[in-house]
């Protein structure tokens, strides 16, 4: 007796694996197995791709306010010390915006920070 | 709120000018590396070229520290057998003092396309002249 293949279950199954391979490159998007070892791998990379954005953006931030910074006169590790003396709890993310959008509001923040150090 | 990229078109870039006499080749090329690059500004974004221009003039009265001038080497090769060319520092300081400066800051710029685009901002000159007097450059000091 000839075997059930193309049931519905299966089709299902199948047809799931090959929508997330949609767009990649030859049989990799159109046979069910290679395609299923396509989509293993590209779904472990954008999980280890995710937790690689927030180091990478992280690392941007560093580098704008550290670029701001010294346009005031001062480093990034001068300028992150004093605000933690300072008790001034911004994170990167905010202060890299600032430096960017709102050079006066951060210039004076540099000032503070600087008085502080003074001190 | 997002983190804002810098799009081609709202880049401001200015024009700077260094004279390079008695100045070190390797801590000036680093300066001029961080800002070709766009490093000293706040909109620095990876992927775009931020950076500004630079012309270098009185490249051939750069300094070399220690006995580099006659111990540093140039290599270049002319793709045919045994084609491999040497030239020291003093050498070629003579002969294309331009090119000292250049390969100094090629080795700091990234080597992909953006870094090919972004060497292109950096004009180098022998002497205290340059063309470049329309984009009214500004002096960039060096510590």
């Amino acid at each position: 007796m000839p075997r059930a293949k193309g049931g519905f279950k299966t089709r299902r199954r199948r047809k799931k694996v090959l929508e997330m391979a949609k767009g990649f490159y030859s049989g990799r998007s159109r046979l069910f197995r290679i395609a299923t070892e396509a989509v293993d791998t590209a779904m472990g990379h954008s999980y280890k791709h995710r937790k690689e954005k927030k180091r990478e953006f992280r690392a941007l931030w560093i580098v704008r306010i550290n670029a701001a910074a010294r346009e005031k006169g001062i480093t990034y590790s001068q300028l992150m010390s004093g605000l933690k003396k300072s008790d001034i709890g911004l994170n990167r993310k905010v202060l890299a915006d600032m430096a960017a959008n709102d050079p006066q509001t951060f210039g004076q923040l540099v000032d503070s920070v600087k008085q502080k150090l003074a001190s | 709120m997002k983190t804002r990229f810098a799009r081609k078109d709202e880049i401001e870039r200015k024009w700077y000018v260094v004279d390079a006499s008695d100045l070190v080749l390797g801590r000036l090329a680093t300066k001029i590396a961080t800002y070709l690059r766009g490093k000293h500004k706040a909109i620095f974004t990876p992927n775009v070229d931020t950076g500004d221009f630079i012309v270098v003039i009185n490249a051939e009265k750069v300094r070399l520290t220690g006995k580099k001038i006659d111990q540093k080497v140039y290599y270049r090769h002319s793709n045919y057998p045994g084609g491999l060319k040497e030239e020291t520092a003093r050498r070629l300081l003579e002969r294309k003092p331009e090119r000292v400066m250049e390969s100094a800051v090629w080795g700091m710029l990234p080597k992909n396309r953006l870094g090919r685009q972004m060497i292109k901002k950096l004009k180098v000159y022998s002497g205290p002249e340059h063309p470049h007097m329309a984009q009214q450059p500004e002096t960039l000091s060096i510590q």
